[in-house]
């Protein structure tokens, strides 16, 4: 590694320019170009679909670019696969871990080039030593002996770091680094930050957050649809101006019409009253009524995924009631809240928890049904082909394969179409959703809006837990903002304010500054 | 988690900058992608039938396509459940133990008892080994494959210890289960009706649907409200009752019981699975394809005896036909997987 005395010896200087990227025909990065110095941090903004990770992949190897030039430190850089990028010192840190969770910190720093004795053996005293003088020189503290997975998940991003820059790593590119931290981990996570910008690292941060970009970003490039659309120092940037690159004017005006204003909010459907799990959330009430979209807001930690699990029949309570419709107490498990109270649950990981990855698009659609469908136990797939028709068109599910296709081909948002279809066949009454377009493109995402509020005007009760503020503004009729376990603020359609519910979730005043 | 609809669309499209030569080669992967793995399967038991007619004129007679039929039935039986198993990502390697177990116990009670009794008792002893393996693996939350590696062993032990190690003369006590109905001998019908009703149920039935979505992500079948674990103990009872039966089939056709029945029979039927394309982690797998790998390893053994090859190099064959079919299915897989 060359730290010197704390300090990079070579700051590196990237300079990308008109890359392109097509996937099966259809040009996703229309020629956008990047630059970035050492010691500086730039925020890439934009929406889900907007063409950030292509951009990301393609400098670090990940993805061939059909055309665009990189250039780095005044010299063209040949970047075919990762092994290159990392040559040029350039690094990608994911959400996911890529460290060993069963070995060392002290271990991980070394990992691939573990140091030999003499007699060919690994030099352990060798591998610690090397680890403390890493984390010595970027002034991390972490147990050398400690197993990484028993680490927390902000002292993993750390390592993580720590590992890019012990193999020379000289442009860190951060992929929502703070998603699944906690404030003062956040906290620590940019203190940590700031020191690597002070010893001349390169930053890419990528991030849906704008409050973080004002606290951490030099320079700010927003991509919208493949194009960058707007850059400059973050100084010439007001929030406003941040969003209006990255939504469009066009969706900006859409979302008055999504908003259930003025439409009849029926009866309650669902009725918690002094929810507590201990530890989690505490004395949470909340009333969802017919034809309401509720928005649980909050920050990741806060409780509101939590109560939904427990509405789902996921998790217990240690007091307080539940009641949906006339059925009360709380469902004891997923099968009692979907057959007995009749709840749809979209989960926050459509990979590992909604998807039957390799069942078809039907078979997806269907499968909360099934009990339903069936007669005499018999399900025959005529009978799942026939759901998919019946979705296809409202859905506008788009697969070259129909309701054969196997669904883990799909694209995010149709995949999460399909996991929203399911329940809106089930004709539940209460969709819980968590998250529900995370990973979702901007035409899917409006799409899945369109859908949840059609549904909600037909009567459905919506409960949608997120921490993406447009998602609140956007769909919401009501917002329940939650922290720390508690909701600490309630708001109609028409009162939202996006520095308040920022500065409610944060519960932390010194943020109202900050904000626009 | 950004971007993944771009992502997804762009893992394995094809190489923009190489055009030349694509086409035909674009066209026969294409091909290849599409058909059926079924399709691989038959072409491999065709092939291997041309090679061994070739070889042997007794091979394509209708004595030995009935013989072929006879050596593969029991193990045909055993493969149906076991497939349902795999298909829900678990394991019975207890079965051919399991088997053994209950031809020792229907030939300790024929001894002083009724052929019905001898039955019974099988089919019972079957029955509870199923249990006992779907109490562990289903609602204790061990592994399955764990599970049954630990009766592997067990029922094994304990069919040796019923059989004091030694083997139990039946008399033509049971000898009847394997005679011929409407001149086709009973364990080939019984092969083709069990076959038959688990093709049914895996491809027409809630329960065979419930199996592939739990196979193919446990917890996204749970919070679509499948019930798991009720699933899995079902199909480990239907694999240890007709474990019983294969122990009865094999006693009457040798008309004596021994604790050495059927060993390494268990692996033969993963084998067969695993030809049939399903996957060792869950959710595919299909009825046809099981019967294929069934028929293709059977096939291998009749010829490969037919032309007089030693049992060594047989089981040298059998080991890279496995390999290979399988390998050629995941090549077709990743390529449609793009």
């Amino acid at each position: 590694m060359t730290l010197d005395n704390g300090a990079l010896s070579e700051k590196l200087e990237l300079r990308a320019t008109g890359l392109r990227k097509s996937f099966g025909g259809v040009e996703v990065l229309h020629g956008v170009d990047i630059t970035v110095k050492g010691g500086e941090v730039l925020a890439l903004l934009g929406e889900n679909g907007a063409g950030k990770s292509t951009a990301i992949k393609i400098l670090a190897g990940d993805y061939k670019r059909d055309a665009g030039v990189i250039v780095i430190d005044g010299e063209e850089a040949d970047i075919r696969n990762p092994r290159d990028a990392g040559a040029y010192g350039l690094r990608v840190i994911y959400q996911e871990f890529s460290d060993a969770p069963d070995l060392s910190v002290a271990e991980n720093l070394s990992l691939g080039r573990l140091p030999r004795n003499r007699f060919g053996l690994v030099d352990w005293s060798q591998v610690r030593r090397n680890a403390r003088d890493i984390l010595e020189k970027l002034g991390i503290e972490l147990p050398l002996r400690a197993l990484v997975g028993t680490l927390g998940v902000a002292e993993r991003q750390v390592l993580e770091i720590a590992r890019a820059l012990a193999g020379s790593a000289r442009l860190l590119i951060l992929d929502e680094p703070t998603s699944a931290l906690t404030l003062e981990e956040t906290d620590a996570l940019f203190a940590f930050i700031e020191r690597l910008k002070a010893q001349g690292v390169a930053i890419i941060y990528i991030t849906h957050r704008l409050d973080e970009v004002e606290r951490i970003a030099d320079n700010v490039l927003v991509f919208r649809d493949g194009d960058a659309v707007a850059e400059g120092p973050v100084t010439e940037f007001g929030r406003k101006e941040m969003v209006e690159a990255m939504v469009g004017h066009e969706l900006v005006e859409e979302v008055a019409s999504l908003r259930g204003e003025g439409h009849e909010i029926g009866e309650p459907v669902l009725a918690i009253e002094g929810a507590t799990s201990d530890g989690v959330f505490r004395d949470v009430d909340l009333e969802v009524r017919e034809g309401e979209i509720l928005s649980l807001f909050g920050r990741i930690g806060c409780g509101a995924l939590e109560l939904a699990e427990a509405v789902f029949g996921l998790r217990e309570m240690t007091r307080g009631s539940i009641r949906v419709g006339e059925e009360s107490g709380q469902p004891n498990s997923p099968k009692d809240a979907i057959a007995r109270f009749g709840i749809g649950f979209v989960p926050i990981d459509r990979k590992t928890d909604g998807l039957l990855t390799v069942l078809n698009v039907a078979e997806n659609l269907s499968v909360a049904s099934w009990p339903w469908m069936t007669k005499g136990g018999l399900l025959p797939p005529r009978a799942t082909a026939k759901v998919f028709d019946r979705w296809y068109d409202t859905l506008d599910i788009r697969g070259k394969g129909g309701a054969t296709q196997i669904v883990d081909t799909l694209s995010g948002g149709n995949q999460q179409k399909v996991v929203l279809g399911r329940w809106l066949e089930r004709e539940s009454r209460l969709l819980v959703l968590a998250e529900p377009t995370r990973g979702v493109d901007v035409g899917a995402r409006a799409q899945i809006y369109h859908v949840l509020r059609r549904f909600a005007d037909e009567g459905i009760a919506v409960l949608i837990v997120t921490s993406d503020i447009e998602e609140v503004v956007r769909i919401s009729d009501t917002v329940v903002v939650m922290s720390r376990g508690r909701v600490v603020a309630r708001h109609r359609a028409g009162e939202v304010d996006r520095a308040q519910l920022i500065r409610q979730a944060a519960e932390d005043t010194s943020a109202e500054a900050a904000v626009v | 988690m950004d971007d993944t609809s771009v992502a997804e669309g762009g893992e394995g499209s094809p190489d923009a900058t190489s055009s030349v030569g694509i086409s035909t080669r674009a066209r026969i992967a294409r091909v290849f992608v599409a058909m059926p793995p079924e399709v691989v399967l038959i072409v491999v038991l065709v092939a291997l039938g041309l090679i061994f007619a070739q070889g042997s004129e007794f091979f394509l007679t209708t004595r030995n396509m009935r013989n072929v039929l006879l050596s593969v039935s029991v193990l045909g039986i055993l493969a149906a459940p076991g497939t349902l198993l795999l298909i829900s990502g678990n394991f019975d390697l207890s079965v051919a133990s399991a088997a053994a177990l209950c031809g020792c116990i229907a030939g300790v009670v024929a001894e002083e008892n009724s052929a019905a009794a001898a039955i019974l008792a099988a089919i019972g002893v079957g029955l509870l080994a199923g249990i006992f393996n779907g109490i562990l693996s289903a609602y204790a939350g061990i592994a399955s494959i764990v599970v049954t590696l630990g009766t592997w062993l067990g029922y094994r032990g304990l069919a040796r210890l019923f059989s004091n190690g030694q083997t139990i003369r039946m008399n033509g006590k049971v000898e009847f289960i394997t005679n011929d109905i409407l001149g086709v001998p009973a364990q080939i019908v019984i092969f083709v009706l069990i076959t038959v009703l688990a093709w049914f149920v895996v491809r027409y039935t809630r329960f065979g649907r419930s199996v592939y979505a739990i196979g193919s992500n446990p917890t996204a079948a749970r919070l679509s409200g499948i019930r798991q674990k009720p699933t899995i103990f079902v199909m480990f009872i239907v694999s240890g009752l007709l474990a019983g039966l294969a122990g009865l089939i094999l006693a009457s056709q040798l008309d004596a019981a021994s604790g050495n029945a059927a060993t390494g029979v268990e692996l033969e039927v993963v084998a067969a699975i695993i030809l049939g394309g399903a996957s060792l982690s869950g959710g595919r797998g299909t009825i046809p394809g099981t019967v294929l790998g069934v028929f293709i390893l059977g096939i291998m053994q009749n010829g490969l005896t037919l032309l007089s090859i030693s049992s060594f190099w047989q089981d040298v064959a059998t080991g890279v036909v496995l390999v290979a079919a399988v390998g050629l299915d995941q090549v077709r897989l990743r390529l449609s997987g793009s």
